[in-house]
């Protein structure tokens, strides 16, 4: 008998949770509005102590610490931008559902799966401080503390079999500090051609997932297991260092890279006219790509010709096959005084026919300016015959993500040794005497490079580079760099002096392979040099 | 009986569990708005509410300035800047010299850079402010400072001289910088940019010219003509409430809002001039006046010789675009042999003028809108205007500016055609064609440099020589004053450069 009261308990006490959980649900939850409602914010000077006291661990970062930059512009920016993004937001993010689930729909035998809410709710992101990184490598690092405990209503309805049921995801917080790193720097907008983002720490996700009305995050250990679910899912693919990458400029375009060659061979020129007192004119022909800083290039000088035959030939890089032109001057040469011009002309290389010779015949002309009176004139005549080249893609120099890596040394360069590659970038606060026009001379083996001097500037900029052919590793030895000012006048009255000097040992270019730094410059009040080397092997 | 107890305890079993969980959930739910409060409570916090938080530890680096600093802004941007500055040059190239065109000035032919880059000195932003000033519209101000070392040379060609290229040197630009982003509901949310320099704080752009290998005296009065332009570019184009609107893409969007339109008529007689200044060593001065609202559009009275109390009795109809700020500006010359001299310049801010009501005004002529410019106080006589303002509807403000868009086009039309030498002083086109030599209106126009930055942030700057932007500030005492209804503007007192009209 108790054996089968017992039983009859046990089979009682079944049906009466599963009754119970029944009235529970309809008692608790069921009738409980499922709307996500604004929550009122009272201004914090109106909060007690205890709510200040709960306030405490979410202070701001750039409260607490001095190299956090306050960033309230932004949230204000963001605060009045956000109804805006919010709408926006959801209705590309309902697009974009839309075909996904139209097509996964048939495969489960639903009738129909759509949001009978979607949006982000009242609260913006806010950043709540900003910190930079400052490196001597071309990028820009950022590292916004983001925080968002935004009240979104995202409700996915699912109908199957007549039933229906509704996912809510309520309450979302994320908080998270990417870094942002925006390089390579290019001389084009926006400047950056690539961001990456990663995290440096694993990011905190909080938010209620509520199926049918009931909150599962709530039963407990469930939202601590899917927490850290998230958490992982996210940290195996951004923590740092593994990055997302975002392109948004294409780097060939933006870093004006050859995409060609151009081969130009100078024929001959006619009826060209005498300038010359006596005898005939000596000319020739200057050859010069436009918005090319590179000097130009010149034939021989045929002398006492007018009917000169060169049949010379030239090569140039082009950069920009759309707007660079050819320009090609003749001059009548003089053994004293100037030069006199006789004319000259200019080819669009956008009029070119790649990888077929073509010769032209071109009138010459005083200017370029198609109107002027003075271009009716007869010149004389002058014959090129050009080829252009453009690079295949193969062929195109690789990458430039690598350029920060070492390359390898050029081919010849002896086994066991290497290049050594010097990159003078730039320096800071360096001040002469009487005049400040600094250049740099390397001393290395008892060679000498010089940069080219730039006028009148504190803060030079050289960027230039210089390359030494070594047979062994300069494990040993040591790099001379001096910043020299000189007079931009004849220097007789004060002659050139030496701005600071800094002695580099190489030994640690040769274990790092490349070593980016600045260098504070001796016998210089507050001098720094930004040198770059690279030892580069085959 | 086990059943019946069963039952029940089952019953209450799964009541309490459901109402565990409810709890449960309503207990993590009122957390996580808790929290979602305090993030939103700290994201604008301000001196009090740290005060509060920290109580006696208040951090010492921490201020609250009306423009928030970004440091953080400027360590960047001077990382960027020798790559923004290449980038900027060709954009600079394109977008000012078809502007230096437009505001050529007589006996100057051609005006063109011939050297361009923006030096090593990174701008520095001082400050940002962000307000929403209207629904849909957020407004940033942005306080921006550069004092540069750009080399800026210009290939300046006249009439008489070959060409001559005049070096800008010591550029320094203090302004703000105001950009309005209007707000769409769709990605990128923003449908278009306004960006203009605020008129309050004044921008000050200084720089100081000098000819290489050569001597700025070759051509007299041409310092002045540049800084003259440079000054009528950044008032007429960029200087509140001229703006520049940059629609961003994808988003088709009516931008017209935000133009800037034409919005009354203003028609002025000039009547008389009394006690000029005589400034020819024979006879007496050859006056004319030039009135204009904005520099573009500038006309011109007809000379009477020999006179000191000419009467001209002339009318002409001006556009306004923004009564609130724009001012009526006259100016008195004497024409002379080669260039002519500044009598006088007098300043009507139109938020004094009371609409369709004819308003008769003695305005003192002064040497120069600047204030801080003026150093004698010697009487250079009064003018005498008869103003009449008339607000434009729908359908007059459309045909305004259809018939302001086919003056400009015409004036393209005959420059090309090489008639006027410059767009500026063509209002009165058959005028203008007499001896369009250097010195037409003389100083009162010139040519210059005005710069629009873009790009990601729209860095706008320009150029011009200190304090040479007269006028046109209507401070907030002097609107102030209009709103206070009062019909007898001798009353008021322009703080900045505004003539006192004399009652």
């Amino acid at each position: 008998m108790g054996f089968f009261s017992t039983i009859l308990g046990f089979c009682g006490f079944g049906v009466g949770v599963s009754l119970g959980l029944v009235v529970g649900y309809y008692l608790f939850i069921y009738f409980q509005p499922d709307d996500v409602k604004d929550p009122v914010i009272r201004p914090l000077v109106e909060q007690d102590t205890e709510t200040l006291q709960r306030l405490l661990p979410e202070i701001p970062i750039w409260v607490k610490n001095p190299d956090y930059d306050r960033v309230d512009w932004l949230n204000m920016f963001l605060r009045h931008m956000w109804p805006y993004l919010d709408k926006a937001i959801c209705k590309t993010a309902k697009n974009i559902a839309k075909p996904i689930i139209a097509e996964q729909i048939p495969k489960y035998k639903i009738d129909s799966v759509e949001f009978e809410k979607l949006t982000l709710g009242t609260l913006p992101p806010t950043f709540q401080g900003m910190k930079v990184y400052v490196t001597d490598e071309k990028e820009l690092i950022m590292e916004p503390s983001l925080k968002w405990a935004g009240n979104p209503n995202i409700t996915v309805a699912v109908k199957a079999f007549a039933l229906k049921a509704t996912v809510q995801v309520v309450d979302l917080q994320v908080f998270a500090s990417p870094r942002i790193t925006l390089k390579p720097l290019v001389p084009s907008f926006p400047c950056f051609a690539k961001i990456f983002v990663s995290l440096m720490e694993k990011p905190h996700i909080d938010f209620g997932l509520k199926l049918v009305g009931a909150d599962l995050m709530s039963i407990p250990g469930l939202y601590r297991f899917v927490q850290e679910l998230i958490k992982d899912q996210v940290a195996s693919m951004y923590l740092w260092p593994k990055t997302l990458e975002i392109p948004i400029l294409d780097l060939t375009k933006a870093m004006r890279r050859p995409v060609g060659i151009l081969h130009v061979k100078v024929l001959r020129a006619m009826k060209l006219k005498k300038k010359d007192l006596l005898g005939a004119s000596d000319p020739y022909v200057k050859l010069k790509l436009t918005e090319d800083k590179l000097p130009s290039k010149k034939t021989t000088v045929k002398h006492r010709n007018l009917n000169p035959e060169w049949n010379e030939e030239f090569n140039f890089v082009i950069k920009e096959p759309e707007s660079q032109a050819l320009e090609l001057h003749v001059y009548d040469w003089e053994q004293v005084g100037k030069h006199e011009k006789m004319g000259m002309n200019v080819i669009p290389l956008k009029e070119l026919p790649p990888e077929e010779p073509k010769e032209m015949t071109l009138n010459l002309l005083k200017t370029m300016d198609p109107n002027n009176p003075v271009n009716d004139k007869l010149r004389g005549q002058l014959v090129v015959e050009l080829t252009y080249k453009p690079f295949k893609e193969e062929e195109m120099p690789v990458g430039f993500e690598e350029s920060n890596a070492v390359q390898k040394a050029p081919e010849g360069t002896p086994a066991g040794g290497g290049m050594l590659a010097v990159i003078v970038h730039e320096a800071q606060d360096v001040e002469g005497k009487h005049h400040t026009n600094p250049y740099v001379r390397i001393l290395f083996r008892g060679e000498e490079r010089k940069t080219k001097p730039v006028k009148k500037n504190r803060d030079p900029r050289w960027e230039e580079e210089f390359h030494f052919t070594l047979d062994e590793p300069p494990t040993n030895e040591r790099m001379h760099i001096e910043v020299l000012s000189a007079s931009s006048r004849i220097g007789l009255l004060h002659p050139k002096e030496s701005l600071g000097y800094v002695d580099i040992s190489l030994a640690d270019v040769v274990s790092n392979k490349r070593i980016n730094e600045k260098y504070h410059l001796i016998d210089s009040k507050n001098g720094r040099i930004q040198i770059e080397l690279q030892w580069r092997t085959s | 009986m086990g059943l019946t107890s069963g039952l029940f305890m089952g019953t209450v079993v799964g009541v309490a569990l459901m109402f565990g969980w409810s709890y449960m959930m309503r207990y993590r739910s009122t957390k996580r708005i808790s929290k979602a409060m305090d993030i939103k409570l700290l994201g604008s916090l301000d001196r009090n509410d740290l005060k509060k938080i920290c109580g006696d530890n208040f951090p010492e680096w921490i201020s609250f300035p009306a423009f928030e600093q970004a440091k953080w802004l400027n360590k960047q941007l001077s990382k960027l800047w020798p790559f923004v500055a290449e980038a900027a040059t060709a954009v600079i190239k394109e977008s000012v010299e078809p502007l230096l065109e437009d505001y050529r000035p007589p006996g100057i032919t051609s005006l063109k850079f011939s050297k361009l880059s923006l030096g090593t000195v990174a701008p520095k932003i001082e400050g940002i402010r962000v307000q929403s000033l209207k629904e849909g519209q957020i407004t940033m101000d942005i306080d921006f400072r550069w004092g540069g070392d750009p080399s800026i040379i210009l290939a300046v060609q006249t009439a008489l001289v070959a060409s001559i290229p005049i070096q800008l040197k010591d550029l320094q630009v203090f302004t703000v910088v105001r950009a309005i982003f209007q707000l769409a509901d769709e990605i990128p949310c923003i449908s278009a940019v306004v960006a203009a320099l605020l008129s309050e704080p004044e921008p000050r752009i200084d720089y100081t010219l000098k000819a290489v290998g050569g001597s700025l005296t070759a051509i007299p009065g041409i310092s002045d003509m540049i800084d003259d332009t440079v000054n009528s570019i950044v008032t007429d184009t960029l200087r509140w409430p001229h703006r520049i609107v940059v629609p961003l893409g994808g988003i088709p969007v009516d931008t017209s809002e935000l133009e800037l339109k034409p919005q009354g008529k203003l028609t002025v007689t000039v009547v008389r001039a009394n006690d000029l200044k005589n400034m020819e060593m024979i006879g007496k001065s050859d006056p004319y006046a030039v009135v204009y609202v904005r520099p573009l559009f500038k006309v011109k009275t007809k000379v009477i010789e020999d006179n000191l109390n000419p009467v001209w009795d002339q009318t002409f109809a001006l556009i306004a675009e923004d009564k609130e700020t724009q001012s009526l500006i006259i100016e008195v010359f004497d024409e002379d042999i080669g260039q002519d001299k500044r009598l006088g310049t007098a300043k009507l801010p139109l938020i004094t003028l009371e609409a369709e009501t004819v308003t008769e005004v003695d305005l003192r002529l002064l040497p120069s809108l600047d204030m801080l410019k003026i150093k004698d106080k010697k009487d250079r006589g009064t003018v005498t205007v008869k103003v009449f303002y008339h607000e434009f509807n729908k359908e007059e403000q459309v045909a305004a500016l259809e018939e302001e868009k086919q003056i400009l086009e015409a004036r393209k039309k005959l420059k090309e055609a090489g008639v006027i030498g410059s767009t500026m002083d063509a209002l009165d086109g058959a005028a203008s064609l007499v001896g369009s030599g250097v010195g037409m209106v003389g100083t009162g126009i010139g040519a210059g440099v005005g710069l629009v930055g873009s790009g990601l942030g729209a860095v706008g700057s320009g150029l011009s020589k200190a304090g040479r932007f007269m006028g046109r500030s209507i401070t907030g005492h002097s609107s102030s004053s209009k709103r206070n209804g009062s019909t007898t503007p001798g009353n008021d007192t322009p703080e900045n450069g505004g003539s006192q009209p004399l009652q």
